[in-house]
């Protein structure tokens, strides 16, 4: 059939009814400009909150606890075995670790050069998780030394108040030389002593740690238990500030390092603004798209005589539908192409003005705003074909 | 498509004494491609119906109707349109032109659809049937005559097996009426196709082959 619409453009009264016509357009314009800002507004805030936290090997680390409130105070708020299994079965986090405590009283003295003593509490945790781990970070039974990696911030904490003692203060590389007497006290009163040395500072765990080895055989030998349940767990994420990671530790009742997730809450506030952005962004569309359904079902009912004389002199259905349908498209491709310049434009003002060119922020719109737009005209066209179709094979 | 058959064909709202008396409901009747038929009945005895079953364009029958055997009960609206614009070509009772189009138009919206003739030949045959002054006016404001004429011309712009006529000639003079069955016999011979003529009283310029009462 060597037909066009131009054939049959004098059939359809398709000039009836214009300011719905043209108010649908508007309104399809409005609703995909909308959702494309949307979407490409909710790729930035990924993207700028991801920049923002500084992260060691690709992995974000999280110290976990359970909340302490009035209520569970009394009661035992370590994490049984079930639990960090569960934790390590989210798909968002990448492993987890207990941090091993000891179950019996040490204590550390640090000779006469500083002379200072206090009890203090160790920790073990598996060597994957330590942002440094010396080649000499191991223990064996009988191992009189015992090697000690030690949190900067204790560190801070001790230069801030040694000078009020009449302590030296220390820098990280000469606290190594410190000698400390590690006394470590059986149930019994029995007491084995250690040589401990600082053999390196850690930023990620704010804690003493020992080799594992080390505190497993102390716990068996000096304590109760050789492997008791953790008090905190160290989670291992791609993400902190995954909208997914916080709402389980949320829905947990896990408490975390409010800082290393606060941009995570910030996203995901500016999500949740964006999606409901995107939301009435959908709705919009929808009822301009509805609008443009009445509209074509107004010229479909005043041609109806003239489609159905069509049909009656062999016209085909399918045909006409797809040449009536057809008509449109250059009409969606302007409106959705329009919004995807405009919010090119949108963007490239949000990338030079708020984040002043910042080099993290591509200036052009990402490619899956440009798939959205594609999926909305190839959704336009579609519903209209088929709506065409359904009151054609009606008539 | 070479063969219509009717295997019991009746009308659902048709009284059963008319039935009964046809020669068409409720029995098996076979048509050729090539053949002449008449079909010949007084009011009310469903010749525009019959014609519109074969058409396609109502069901309201029980029994079969069947294209080279295949039931046309069962087309889809797309092989209908397929016939409609290959296989069957029509002249309605009530003319169907659209009355805000010329002539012309009409003729053209038919003939484009499946050109089987070149535009030159349209005027042929308005000259021919007495309505090529016509061909500027639009349909509405034609007489019943020239639309009549404008209709049959209409039907005849494309390829078809089968050419159905509904008292094609009711609007037309007795000399006019000649002219126009010449014009149709001689388009359905070029094509071989049969046609079938029903009517109130049998045509005696329309050579048919068998006449059939309804």
């Amino acid at each position: 059939m060597n037909l066009s619409y131009k054939h049959i453009a004098h059939f359809l009264n398709v000039g009836q009814n214009r300011s719905s016509r043209y108010f649908s357009y508007f309104g399809l314009g409005i609703g995909v400009l909308l959702l494309l800002c949307s979407v490409q507004m909710y790729i930035n805030i990924n993207q700028l909150i991801k920049d923002k936290n500084p992260r060691k090997n690709g992995f974000d680390y999280i110290s976990v606890t359970k909340n302490i409130t009035n209520e569970n105070m009394g009661k035992d708020n370590r994490f049984s075995l079930a639990e960090v299994a569960d934790v390590k079965a989210q798909p968002f986090i990448k492993d987890a670790a207990p941090l091993l405590a000891n179950q019996f009283r040490a204590k550390a003295s640090a000779g006469n050069i500083i002379p200072f003593s206090t009890d203090l509490f160790l920790e073990a945790i598996q060597d994957d998780f330590l942002d440094t781990l010396p080649p000499t970070f191991k223990w064996q039974p009988g191992q009189q030394d015992l090697p000690i990696i030690f949190s900067a911030d204790f560190l801070e904490m001790y230069n801030v108040f040694a000078p009020a003692q009449d302590l030296p203060q220390l820098s990280a590389s000469s606290i190594g030389a410190v000698n400390i007497t590690v006394e470590c006290y059986g149930p019994m009163g029995n007491r084995i002593d250690f040589r401990g040395h600082i053999i390196a500072v850690t930023d990620r765990i704010n804690s003493i740690l020992v080799p594992k080895d080390f505190l497993s055989w102390a716990n068996k030998n000096l304590g109760n238990m050789e492997n008791p349940p953790a008090a905190r767990i160290y989670i291992k994420t791609t993400d902190a500030n995954s909208a997914e990671l916080l709402s389980y530790l949320q829905q947990k009742d896990y408490h975390v390092n409010k800082d290393k997730t606060k941009f995570g809450r910030v996203k995901q506030i500016l999500q949740a603004i964006v999606s409901g952005l995107g939301g009435f962004a959908v709705l919009v569309i929808l009822l301009a798209m509805m609008l443009f359904s009445f509209y074509l079902q107004l010229v479909i009912a005043r041609s109806k005589d003239n489609l159905q004389l069509l049909l009656t002199l062999g016209y085909s259905p399918g045909w006409l539908s797809k040449t009536v349908a057809k008509k449109w498209i250059p009409v969606y491709a302007i409106i959705i192409l329009s919004a995807l310049a405009l919010t090119q434009v949108v963007h490239f003002i949000f990338q030079q003005a708020f984040l002043s060119g910042k080099e993290t922020l591509s200036p052009f719109i990402h490619p899956v705003v440009v798939l959205v737009a594609a999926v909305l005209m190839f959704l336009c066209v579609t519903v209209n074909y088929r709506l065409i179709r359904k009151l054609l094979y009606k008539l | 498509m070479t063969n219509i058959t009717l295997e019991q064909v009746a009308p659902d709202f048709l009284e059963k004494e008319k039935i009964a008396h046809s020669e068409i409901w409720n029995k098996t009747v076979s048509i050729k491609k090539g053949e002449r038929l008449q079909i010949v009945a007084p009011s009310g005895s469903g010749k525009s119906s019959f014609i519109h079953f074969l058409y396609g364009m109502r069901k309201d029958y029980h029994g079969n109707i069947l294209f080279d055997g295949k039931p046309v009960k069962n087309f889809t609206p797309e092989d209908t349109a397929n016939n409609r614009s290959n296989h069957l070509s029509i002249i309605f009772q009530d003319l169907r032109l659209f009355p805000e189009q010329t002539a012309h138009e009409n003729i053209e919206i038919k003939r484009l659809l499946q050109p089987y003739h070149q535009q030159s030949k349209v005027n042929e045959m308005a000259n021919a049937l007495g309505v090529s002054s016509k061909l500027k006016q639009l349909g509405k404001t034609c007489s019943y005559g020239e639309q009549q004429r404008i209709a049959i011309i209409r039907s005849l712009q494309q390829p078809f097996d089968f050419l159905l006529l509904d008292e094609p000639f009711s609007h037309l003079d007795e000399n006019n009426r000649k002219k126009a069955m010449a014009l149709i016999e001689e388009e359905a011979t070029s094509r071989g196709a049969a046609i079938i003529l029903a009517d109130l009283k049998p045509i005696e310029y329309f050579n048919s082959e068998r006449t059939l009462h309804l």
